[in-house]
């Protein structure tokens, strides 16, 4: 029998398997869940992969690899094999099959085949990143005890260059099928033993000897050029239960200097440094560090004893070895203590100390309400004097909270990077404004909305490259990413110079869908905001990348969620922008408190425009929705009548507060103005999530609630109810038409 | 006079392969199926080492290296064990079974060689 035969054993034996596992997936498609069907497709996989190792097949082992890790946690029922999945995985088995018949001809897979299994391993390699790959076994802690007699270096001489093994078996080792001697002589089999002393120490009196134990130690002078790892792999068998101790010769000394020069920087730990040089094994400092442990009790840095100070007692390696590696630790450590006057701080903490500022704002507000009714001037003053205080410690609390955004943004190269190959399109992502400030909360929370739209941009904004060339546009797509502040917020583009967002398809399947009737006429804004309806997309082939079924719709309301707002820019034939913006903190404004009827309400400062007192006679005599200010329209939401509040209204006057957000303005028409201050916002309960208007609440210093009004949210509804009576007006009476126009487009 | 070494696992190209470099080190080699026929063939008689897979039909590696241990000639046959999965709940069983060395598959021939000549030399 020879190898071919074998082969050819291995190559009947694994179509026979993949045959298997090709009914297996087949069945998978039909009931996903089959756990036999699973272990079937697992194992036919993992015995191929087994085999093919033998024959030196390593294409096919590493590929196969790929496919048993993800069917591998399909198994345990972390992973559910979906329609894609299995269709991958079939896909996977064609491949196989390709490679077989490629090892039968005795040739190497060519280009395009290695491309294509490259191509089969990156998609299988994301449903991997999908769970965490890097599962970490376990580590072994040897239990070993060591019992090591003083056996130190040999004495000077021709003997210098010889290692030296210290070997203590367990008592159990011939039970377990392994013979000392069999050690030994593997040992002779790439080296010279010097000279062996047999230990008898451990030997008790006859009567209580038990023949089937081990009672043995030996100390071997061992003369080779192998490396440690290489002699340490000899007792691979026995290290359990054995303590094995192995000293580098005298000789070797000089070599493990010169690499722990040469060692990387990023390496300060003494152990890692002494396995780095090769003068340890991994596994000796491993079981160093649990001796470590178990004599130092557990977090006492004090009280245990110096691991290099171990090594060199336990005959592991030489002093002059630990002395130079600790000199390098040294120097390393030196460099290191530059990088570390950052403070990692957990969230919890910050939070907790944001809520105590916020209770103390409201405390102090509360005094100053005291003083002032009081008539105190000198408390009025001191608590004026504590509210600025107060003041520039929420600041900088605050500010603790706030991260730069791009490492939020970095993430997405890969994304792109990703997209792009899969897409087949070339295609540059800029990044800009990365070190914009903004709050932690949110830039967790804005990851999922801007990889939706980044990969949106990727797969429809940018077009393929024939078409790029016949607009006259370099084949390269770029895709921006730019953050920047803006009035007391922060904006977020995601851009694309791609085609632009195409206005008849949505249009048209806004019509079809019933959002939007024939032969309204709609301004460009409101064309774009379609498109976040739920379940909209006017894309016909479902790609595997954006047609994952989360809509637009998805991505909006999260930006809601985070007070944000979200708009849309598109130039037909030159791309597409999309501009979130959003709040720079969610927990302390400042804003601005007016009331209605007996209501308070709230609004961030940085929207307020201004505050102007309502003409007399103005929007009195009819119940009209607009507002003359100084020639502008402005849209006027009659805050009383919005909200349906009851009671009078209070003051002398009555009072317009101009808001602005994205651009728009609008008049929010109170009774009182209250001034500023400073609000901790508490969001609604549960029962008042569906509440658009508002959106949370605050505490007064009186104790009192104001309602924390949703500006961006207000002003939608003010200009939808503008356009609403516009319209009305435009069919009642021809002559206002053209006013009626003026105001919209003020919109 | 030869030293002999059973393998048992069901893929025949790896009994093959396994069986074929042993041989050309110089050891005995007797190949079985699995842990019921290895058994059959082994009848009593002492071997120097096994090898054995976990996973095998009729009778497996586990309950194989519990029976080979049970017989006197073999209390002290030491035994590699083959897996394709490193588990540790798996590698426990085959401790208790007496089963000490273990090799993770794919493994290249020489590998193999290099592990059974830790224990045995032919």
């Amino acid at each position: 029998m020879n190898m071919a035969d074998a082969l050819h054993t291995f190559l009947a034996e694994s179509r026979a398997l993949l045959q298997e596992m090709e009914e297996a997936l087949l069945k998978l498609e039909n009931d996903p869940a089959d756990p036999d069907a699973v272990h079937a497709v697992f194992r036919a996989a993992h015995t191929i992969k087994g085999s093919a190792g033998l024959f030196g097949l390593d294409h096919i082992v590493d590929f196969t690899h790929e496919a048993e890790s993800v069917l591998d946690r399909a198994r345990g029922g972390e992973m559910a094999l979906d329609d894609e999945l299995t269709g991958l995985l079939l896909e996977c088995s064609d491949h196989l099959g390709r490679l077989l018949d490629i090892a039968a001809d005795g040739a190497e897979p060519d280009e395009d085949d290695a491309a294509h299994g490259a191509a089969l391993t990156r998609r299988l390699a994301v449903y991997l990143e999908r769970f965490g790959e890097g599962e970490q076994l376990p580590v072994e802690t040897g239990a070993a005890e060591p019992r090591i007699d003083s056996a130190g270096p040999g004495p000077d001489g021709v003997e210098n260059c010889a290692w030296h093994i210290s070997l203590r078996f367990g008592r159990d080792v011939l039970r377990n099928g392994m013979d000392p001697m069999s050690f030994i002589r593997y040992l002779a089999t790439f080296g010279e033993i010097v000279h062996v002393v047999t230990l008898p120490d451990a030997m008790p009196p006859a009567a209580e000897m038990d023949p089937e134990c081990c009672y043995l130690g030996f100390e071997i002078r061992f003369r080779t050029d192998a490396d440690k790892a290489r002699i340490e792999s000899a007792f691979d068998f026995v290290r359990e239960d054995s303590a094995i101790r192995i000293l580098p010769p005298g000789c070797r000394i000089g070599d493990y200097l010169e690499l722990i020069e040469s060692l990387p920087e990023d390496t300060t730990r003494l152990g890692e440094i002494l396995v780095g040089c090769g003068a340890i094994t991994p596994r000796e400092l491993d079981e160093m560090l649990a001796i470590q442990e178990a004599q130092g009790g557990e977090k006492d840095e004090e009280g245990r004893p110096p691991l290099g100070e171990m090594f060199v007692q336990e005959n592991v390696v030489q002093p002059e070895v630990v002395d130079a590696a600790l000199a390098r630790q040294k120097e390393v450590r030196g460099r290191q203590a530059q990088d570390s006057k950052f403070l990692r701080v957990h969230a919890d903490k910050l939070d907790n100390l944001i809520n105590l500022v916020g209770e103390l704002v409201i405390a102090n507000s509360g005094l100053g309400m005291l003083a002032a009714r009081n008539k105190d001037g000198a408390t009025m003053e001191a608590v004026s004097g504590v509210a600025r205080l107060v003041e520039d410690i929420r600041d900088s609390t605050m500010r603790l909270r706030l991260v730069e955004i791009g490492e939020t943004f970095n993430r997405f190269r890969r994304v792109v990077r990703d997209v792009s190959k899969e897409t087949g399109k070339e295609i540059e992502l800029v990044i800009q404004g990365g070190d914009t400030e903004l709050d932690k909360t949110m830039v967790d929370r804005i990851g999922d909305p801007l990889t939706h739209l980044v990969r949106n941009a990727v797969d429809h904004g940018i077009e393929a490259a024939e078409v790029r060339a016949g607009r006259g546009k370099p084949a390269k797509g770029t895709v921006w990413l730019n953050a920047y502040h803006e009035s007391g917020g922060i904006v977020i583009e995601v851009a694309d110079d791609g085609g632009g967002l195409d206005q008849d398809a949505i249009l048209a399947k806004a019509q079809a869908r019933g959002v939007v009737a024939e032969g309204d006429e709609l301004t460009d804004a409101q064309v774009w905001n379609l498109i976040f309806e739920p379940g909209f997309s006017t894309v016909d082939r479902v790609s595997n990348l954006s047609g994952r079924g989360v809509g637009m719709d998805v991505v909006k309301r999260a930006i809601e969620a985070l007070r944000g707002t979200v708009g849309i820019e598109s130039h037909a034939g030159r791309g597409t922008t999309f501009r979130i913006r959003l709040p720079l903190s969610m927990a302390i404004i400042d804003g601005f408190l007016m009331s209605v009827a007996a209501a308070h309400y709230v609004v961030p400062l940085e929207l307020v425009l201004e505050c102007v007192e309502l003409p007399a006679g103005e929007g009195d005599a009819d119940n009209r929705n607009y507002l003359n200010l100084r020639g502008e329209v402005l849209p006027l939401l009659r805050l009383k009548e919005h909200f349906a509040l009851e009671g009078e209204r209070t003051g002398r006057r009555r009072n317009v507060v101009v808001v602005q957000w994205a651009g728009r303005k609008a008049g929010l028409l109170v009774d009182e103005l209250k001034g500023q201050l400073q609000a901790v916002i508490k969001p609604l309960g549960r029962v008042f999530s569906g509440l658009r208007g508002i959106s949370g609440s605050t505490i007064l210093g009186s104790g009192e609630v104001a309602l924390v009004l949703d500006v961006p949210v207000l002003l939608e509804q003010a200009v939808q109810k503008e356009d609403y009576v516009a319209a009305q007006r435009i069919k009642s009476s021809r002559e206002n038409v053209r006013v009626a126009r003026t105001e919209t487009a003020d919109q | 006079m030869a030293k002999t070494v059973l393998i048992a696992d069901d893929s025949a190209s790896i009994r093959q392969v396994v069986g074929m470099t042993l041989k050309n080190a110089g050891y005995e080699v007797i190949e079985a199926e699995d842990g019921k026929d290895a058994l059959s063939k082994l009848d009593g008689q002492k071997v120097h080492l096994v090898i054995s897979d976990v996973n095998m039909p009729n009778m497996d590696g586990i309950s194989f290296v519990k029976e080979l241990k049970a017989q006197p000639a073999n209390k002290f046959t030491p035994v590699i064990m083959l897996t394709t999965e490193a588990g540790e709940d798996k590698k426990q069983a085959g401790q208790m079974a007496g089963a000490k060395a273990w090799m993770v598959k794919p493994f290249q021939p020489a590998q193999m060689l290099d592990a059974v000549s830790k224990l045995v030399l032919p």
